[in-house]
C-alpha cells in the first residue's frame, strides 16, 4: 500500500523546535524505504505518527489513499517492530506470534497453521515452545519479526529493528528482512541511523536531519547525487572530504575554485551554475574513493604529506594533510603507503561536488526533486 | 557493592543491638501469652510453666476476639481491594502519560503518607457526623466509613510503588499489543497485568499489613459494630491495671499475620520500601 505524508508537523510539549518539520514523504506500494538520519533527527516520531502511537500536530496521513491520521493504532492495517522490545515476557514464543491473531478472533486451527508458518520462514520454528529467558537477542528479534508478519499487514514499520544485535547477526538478519520483504511484497519502513544499512536494504533512502526530510531517493541518487551538504557529509563511510572556498573566473573564461593551499579547474557541468558567481563562497566536497595518489604534479593535484594509516582489509584508509587540511583518500592495501610519505592527490573532476556556502544547497542542477505535491492522496 | 569490613562490623553490632531492642519485649511478651494468669507479673519472672491457651480461649470466645478478627480482615481486605482497584490505574496513568500538574499531584500524592493520622482522623470525624445530620448518610462506625478513610494512607502507597513497577516496563510492551490489534486497556490487561502481577501481589500485602496495624483512625471512626483487633488489644488496659496475657494473646493474634506475610513477601517489601530513595 502507498503511505502519504502530508505537510506532517509534530511538536512536544517542552521543546522549542518540532521534532518532525512539516515533513512531506510518498512511499510506494511495495517500496522498502529507509527513514535515514542522525540522532534525534525525527525519525521515529514519523514512524510513531504512521503508526498511530503519536498523534500529529497538523498534516495527515494516508494508506492506500485512506485518510488514517485519525484512526487507533490498531485500525490501520500497519505492523511495527520496535527497537527495545521483542517479547511479551509472559508468553512463549508460539504464544508471542499467535497473540495478534486472538485480537481478530481467528479459529484454533487456523492459528495453529498461521504461527508455524510465519516461525518457519524467519527459521525459529524449533524455538516455539521456548520462554523469553531462553531464547537469544536475535531469536527474540525473529520472534518480534514473526508477529509483525502474521496478520499479513500492507505496511511494515521496523524502529532500527536490529541495533541491539552484535554485527554479524545484523547483517545476517537485515538480509532475511530483505527476504521478507521479497516475498510478501508488502511496503516496508524502515528506521536506522546506520547509512550502511540503509544503503544495503534500501529501494528509497529518506534523509532526515533536524526533523526535515534533506532528500528522498535511490540509495545511488543520494550517495552520487547529494542535494546538501548534509546529505553529502552524511551518507557514505568514510565520509565526503569538505571545503570552503572561494569561485573565480581565469582569462578563457573557465571557471576554477580557490581553496586554502591550492585551486581547481571545475568540469563543465558546473558552469552553468556558477557563471554568475565569481567571488561566492562555496563547498567543495569529494568522497575518499574520488581520490588518486599521483607521483607527479598535475591539473587539479595537489601536494601533501600522509599522516596516518587505517587498514580497511583490501584497501586502506589513509589520511594526507593539504596545508591545513586532512584528506581522508581511499588507496588499495598493496599500494603501502606509509605515514610520512609525500605524495600528489589527484581528485577526479567528474565525482566533485560543490555546495552552496549559505543555504548548503548542491550547485549541481540535474537532481531528482523531491515528492511533488499533486502525488498526495492518489490525485 | 564491597562495603569495608568495619562497616560491615558496625552494621551487624547496629542491627543486632535493635534485634535484641525489638524482640526481647515482644519475646517475653509472647511467652505471657501462654502463661496462667497467677503467674502473669510475678516476680521474679517464671519462666518455667505449663504453657495454657486459657487467655486465648478468653479473649477469643468470652471476650468476642473473633468478631474484632472479623472486622480486621474486612475492613483490611476491603480497603486494599479498593485501594487496588483506584490505585493500580492511576499509577498506571502516572508512569506512562504526561499530563497538567502530574508531577505536583505525585509530589501531593507522597506528602499524604506523611501525615499523622490525627489529622486526617479529626476532619474525617466532623466530616462523618455532618453527613449524618445533614443527609442523613451514616458512616460513623461502619465498614464502608472506615474504608474510605483508610484510602488517605493506603492509595498513595498503591500509586507509589504500582508507579515504580510500571515505570520499570517499557511503554514499546502496550504500543506493540496496541499496533497489533488491542485498545489500550486491552493491552493493560493482556500484557501489562500479567508481567507486573507479582508486584499488585506485594503492594496488595504491604497494603494489608498497613492496614490491619491501623490502630488512630479506627479508636477515632470505630464504634462497637467495626471495632477492631488492634482497639480490641486497648480494651486490656483499664484504669488500675493490665491483663497482660490477654493483652499478649490479642497482640499475638495481630503479629503472627504480619510476620508471615513480611516473611513471604521480605524481598518485594526491601524493594517497595526503598523505591524513594533509589529514584
Ligand atoms: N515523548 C517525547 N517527549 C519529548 N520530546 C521527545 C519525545 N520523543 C522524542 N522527542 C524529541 O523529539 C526529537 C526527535 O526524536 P526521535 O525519537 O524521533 O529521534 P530519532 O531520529 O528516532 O533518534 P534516534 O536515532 O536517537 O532514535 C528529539 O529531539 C527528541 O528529544
Ligand atoms: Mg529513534
Amino acid at each position: 500500500m502507498r503511505v502519504v505524508l502530508k505537510d506532517l508537523v509534530k511538536r512536544f510539549a517542552n521543546s522549542d523546535r518540532a521534532a518532525v518539520n512539516n515533513i512531506n514523504l510518498l512511499i510506494e506500494e511495495g517500496e522498502l524505504a529507509v527513514l535515514l538520519g542522525p540522532s534525534g533527527c525525527g525519525k521515529t516520531t514519523t514512524l510513531r505518527m504512521i503508526a498511530g502511537l503519536e498523534q500529529p500536530d497538523s498534516g495527515r496521513i494516508a494508506i492506500a489513499e485512506r485518510d488514517i491520521t485519525n484512526l487507533a493504532p490498531k485500525d490501520r492495517g500497519v505492523a511495527m517492530v520496535f527497537q527495545n522490545f521483542s517479547m511479551y515476557p509472559t508468553m512463549n514464543v508460539y504464544d508471542n506470534i499467535a497473540f495478534p491473531l486472538h485480537a481478530v478472533k481467528m479459529k484454533r486451527g487456523e492459528i495453529d497453521r498461521t504461527v508455524r508458518e510465519m516461525a518457519r520462514l524467519v527459521n525459529i520454528d524449533h524455538l516455539l515452545g521456548r520462554s523469553v529467558r531462553q531464547v537469544s537477542g536475535g531469536e527474540a528479534q525473529r520472534v518480534a519479526l514473526a508477529r509483525a508478519m502474521v496478520r499479513r499487514p500492507q505496511v511494515f514499520l521496523m524502529d532500527e529493528p536490529l541495533s541491539n544485535l552484535d554485527a554479524k547477526l545484523r547483517v545476517q538478519l537485515r538480509t532475511e528482512i530483505k527476504r521478507l520483504h521479497q516475498d510478501t511484497g508488502a511496503t516496508f519502513i524502515f528506521v536506522t541511523h546506520d547509512q550502511e544499512e540503509a544503503m544495503t536494504l534500501g529501494d528509497k533512502i529518506i534523509v532526515m536531519n533536524n526533523g526535515d526530510i534533506q532528500q528522498a531517493g535511490t540509495p545511488h541518487e543520494v550517495f552520487f547525487a547529494p542535494r546538501n551538504a548534509f546529505v553529502a557529509n552524511f551518507v557514505g563511510t568514510p565520509s565526503m572530504n569538505m571545503l570552503t572556498g572561494a569561485v573565480s573566473q581565469d582569462e578563457s573564461g573557465g571557471i576554477r575554485l580557490q581553496l586554502p593551499g591550492f585551486d581547481l579547474s571545475l568540469p563543465e557541468r558546473f558552469s552553468r551554475g556558477l557563471e554568475n558567481m565569481t567571488g561566492n563562497r562555496v563547498i567543495w566536497g569529494i568522497r575518499p574513493e574520488a581520490i588518486k595518489l599521483a607521483a607527479e604534479p598535475g591539473e587539479n593535484c595537489a601536494p601533501g604529506e600522509v599522516e596516518l594509516v587505517e587498514a580497511l582489509g583490501s584497501r586502506d584508509l589513509i589520511f594526507v594533510r593539504v596545508a591545513e587540511q586532512l584528506f581522508g583518500v581511499i588507496v588499495d592495501a598493496l599500494e603501502s603507503v606509509a605515514v610520512g610519505d609525500n605524495c600528489h592527490l589527484h581528485f577526479a573532476a567528474a565525482q566533485m561536488h560543490l555546495f552552496d556556502a549559505e543555504s548548503e544547497r548542491s550547485l549541481l542542477n540535474n537532481l531528482p526533486s523531491a515528492v511533488p505535491p499533486s502525488q498526495w492522496g492518489g490525485g | 557493592m564491597r562495603v569495608p569490613r568495619s562497616e560491615r562490623i558496625l552494621a551487624y553490632v547496629i542491627l543486632i543491638v535493635m534485634a535484641i531492642l525489638v524482640l526481647v519485649p515482644v519475646l517475653a511478651g509472647s511467652v505471657t501469652a501462654f502463661k496462667p494468669q497467677i503467674i502473669w507479673v510475678s516476680s521474679p519472672p517464671t519462666w518455667i510453666f505449663e504453657p495454657t491457651l486459657e487467655n486465648f480461649e478468653f479473649v477469643f470466645f468470652t471476650r468476642k476476639g473473633w468478631l474484632f478478627l472479623r472486622n480486621s480482615l474486612i475492613i483490611s481486605i476491603g480497603s486494599v481491594v479498593i485501594a487496588l482497584i483506584l490505585g493500580v490505574p492511576a499509577a498506571y496513568a502516572f508512569a506512562r502519560f504526561r499530563f497538567r500538574s502530574s508531577k505536583a499531584l505525585m509530589q501531593w500524592l507522597i506528602s499524604l503518607r506523611m501525615i499523622p493520622p490525627i489529622v486526617v482522623g479529626l476532619p474525617f470525624y466532623a466530616m462523618f457526623l455532618y453527613l449524618e445530620r445533614g443527609l442523613g448518610v451514616g458512616l460513623r462506625d461502619t465498614f464502608p466509613g472506615l474504608i474510605i478513610t483508610y484510602q488517605t494512607f493506603l492509595l498513595p502507597l498503591v500509586i507509589w510503588m504500582m508507579r515504580g513497577y510500571f515505570a520499570e516496563l517499557p511503554a514499546a510492551m502496550e504500543e506493540s499489543a496496541m499496533v497489533e490489534g488491542y485498545t489500550r486497556l486491552g493491552a493493560l490487561w493482556r500484557v501489562v497485568l500479567p508481567v507486573v502481577w507479582p508486584g499488585i501481589v506485594a503492594t496488595a500485602i504491604l497494603n494489608f499489613i498497613f492496614a490491619w496495624n491501623e490502630f488512630f483512625l479506627a479508636l477515632i471512626l470505630a464504634g462497637n459494630r467495626t471495632s477492631t483487633l488492634p482497639m480490641s488489644a486497648g480494651t486490656y488496659i483499664v484504669r488500675t491495671r493490665v491483663e497482660w496475657g490477654n493483652l499478649f494473646s490479642v497482640n499475638l493474634i495481630i503479629m503472627v499475620p504480619v510476620i508471615v506475610l513480611t516473611i513471604i513477601l521480605r524481598r518485594q517489601l526491601v524493594k517497595g520500601l526503598t523505591f524513594g530513595i533509589l529514584e
